[in-house]
């Protein structure tokens, strides 16, 4: 086993999933929902790996005056046999970083299934339904999960010149190396929710973990939350016209202007947060 | 991580010529230029990924088909009785400390030893106070006296030391690695530099004319004629571009390049470092102005 691997303790796992969360995407969906199912189904850290050769250790950064440290930490859930991965994508030697993800993975927890989810900004209204975009690590693992409304029929490459893959996407390309089927979502996240929290996403994707694992989350809370937040919006969009007839173009499938989009993010996410409403 | 070889052929004591992309690309496009005309046969590569980031993926109807990396090819050529392996690396590894490169190197000297290679070349950039209008010298360097003397007896080549009696230089990159470490395995090994002017060496797009002049020099000791036609026309087309950006340097600044022109054996002047830090911040947009004057 690798020295950079630490475990505290072992758990027994015989069939278990995997999520790995990097906090990559503006908004930070994975992570969001990681950190939820850690305190809903009661996870623990089991392992670590030490971040010495994978982050640039020479400058620690303060959040709101706590100082930030990258953590690369393992949890499982066990009665769910869930096994949670969270850290931020690492500076360096991603792949030796990704082997250490997958030996925890094959070696320590007999894990099944890997996932990876992202949400992406996106030129949509937050009254259209969420829906996943999923990419597969083999046509075995799309077939797999055929059965659960992902829409997985798109195609891209890289142009020439073009930025160089994500983490994400070689996460998937490693696991199939070792024949882990592995899956990526992307959530289309309305561009004006990014900034704060979207949690119809987070319900979307908690609903096909349920619906696939049979997983008993009480998800009111999020139900809650959406309902709240679709209140605070429909009082926005009523006081102000402007902004309502923005997301009213998003709605019809029409293009807003620079100035539009850009007044609408900030003012949505002023009025969001500051519970002007 | 490790070498894959589509075969392995016996070879006779065959010379290995390495080299990676970096300043102006002089090193590769030579050897790349070799590889075409002599359509030496693939032989192998370097696994990538634990040297590598990826560069590109394909997704095919939702699936992940293909994830792509810089490659490290090796591509074997019989010419006559003689054997020779090319190696082209796309790309140097993103690796500060060089501890990757130093591993890359090593793999690739491990080929050389498997096939008993005695002598490896590696081709590279020399960034020198000369101008664009004036031949690239090549600039050489060995693992021991006797070669130097027998490289010396090509036309156009300059020792790396003698270049204004300054005694001592240093090969960055893999280019200079291979070449070290073969020495460190009692191999013969031998640098061939290209020179470009220091003012381009920054600059985004590669150097023809040097990569010209290495593959003279290094076809004369391979014993391997090969034609120039792609890189004269390419050179043309080079040439055009570097005009335009250069007539938008600071008169001053042009001026004192353009001085180089006039010594028959440069003991000019390197650009200051004022004028250095001047194109670092403007390289992308001369690139840019240049590029759509064409």
């Amino acid at each position: 086993m690798s020295d950079l691997l630490k475990f505290s303790w072992q758990p027994e796992l015989s069939r278990s999933t995997m999520i790995v969360s990097w906090n990559d995407d503006n908004s930070t969906l994975g992570m969001k929902i990681a950190d939820y199912l850690i305190k809903k189904l009661d996870g623990r850290s089991f392992a670590e790996i030490d971040p010495v050769d994978f982050f640039s250790l020479g400058t620690v950064n303060i959040v709101n005056n706590v100082v930030q440290f990258p953590e690369n930490a393992f949890y499982v859930c066990p009665e769910q046999e869930l096994v949670i991965f969270k850290s931020p994508p690492p500076n360096y030697e991603w792949y030796q970083y990704l082997s250490l993800i997958l030996d925890v993975a094959r070696d320590h927890c007999q894990v099944q299934e890997i996932y990876t989810i992202n949400g992406m900004s996106s030129l949509t209204a937050h009254t259209s339904a969420r829906t996943i975009m999923a990419t597969f690590n083999s046509p075995e693992t799309k077939r797999l999960l055929s059965g659960y409304d992902l829409a997985g029929d798109w195609d891209f490459q890289t142009p020439p010149g073009g930025r160089r893959p994500r983490m994400t996407t070689f996460l998937l390309w490693a696991a199939k190396r070792r024949n882990i089927p592995a899956v990526r979502f992307w959530l289309p996240i309305p561009f004006y929710l990014a900034g704060t929290e979207d949690p119809g996403a987070k319900k979307r994707v908690l609903d096909f973990f349920s619906q696939r694992f049979h997983w008993q989350i009480d998800s009111a809370d999020i139900e809650q939350e959406i309902r709240r937040q679709n209140e605070k919006l429909a009082r926005i969009r009523q006081n102000f016209p402007d902004i309502d007839e923005s997301i009213r173009k998003l709605e019809n499938n029409l293009r807003l202007t620079d100035e539009e989009s850009q007044k609408l993010g900030s003012e949505i996410q002023r009025l969001l947060t500051e519970n002007e409403i | 991580m490790g070498i894959v070889f589509d075969r392995e052929p016996l070879m006779q004591k065959p010379a290995m010529v390495a080299s990676w992309s970096g300043i102006g690309n002089i090193g590769l496009l030579a050897l790349e230029t070799l590889r075409a005309q002599t359509q030496a046969e693939y032989l192998g590569e370097i696994e990538p990924w634990d040297f590598f980031y990826p560069s590109g993926v394909m997704i095919k109807g939702g699936i992940l088909e293909a994830m792509e990396f810089p490659t490290s090819r090796f591509y074997h050529k019989k010419y006559g009785e003689k054997d020779y392996i090319f190696f082209l690396g796309e790309e140097q590894p993103p690796d500060s400390g060089w501890k990757k490169g130093y591993r890359l190197a090593k793999l690739v000297l491990d080929v050389a030893e498997k096939f008993g290679c005695g002598r490896i070349y590696t081709l590279g950039a020399a960034v020198a106070a000369t101008h664009h209008a004036l031949d690239s010298k090549v600039w050489i360097a060995a693992s021991d006296e006797k070669l130097i003397r027998e490289l010396k007896s090509y036309r156009n080549t300059v020792g790396m030391s003698d270049i204004e009696g300054r005694g001592s230089g240093s090969i960055t990159g893999l280019n200079g690695l291979v070449f070290g470490l073969a020495r460190k395995r009692k191999l013969d090994a031998i640098c061939l530099m290209g020179e470009i002017p220091d003012y381009l060496s920054g600059a985004p797009f590669p150097y023809p004319r040097a990569s010209k002049a290495v593959l003279d020099v290094l076809t004369g000791l391979l014993g391997i004629p090969v034609g120039y036609d792609n890189l004269d026309e390419m050179g043309h087309h080079m040439n055009e571009l570097i005009e335009s950006i250069y007539n938008k340097f600071p008169q001053e600044m042009k001026g004192r390049v353009e001085q180089r022109k006039l010594t028959a054996q440069p003991k000019t002047e390197a650009i200051t470092e004022e004028e250095e830090k001047w194109l670092k911040e403007h390289i992308d947009e001369l690139f840019k102005k240049g590029e759509s004057g064409q």
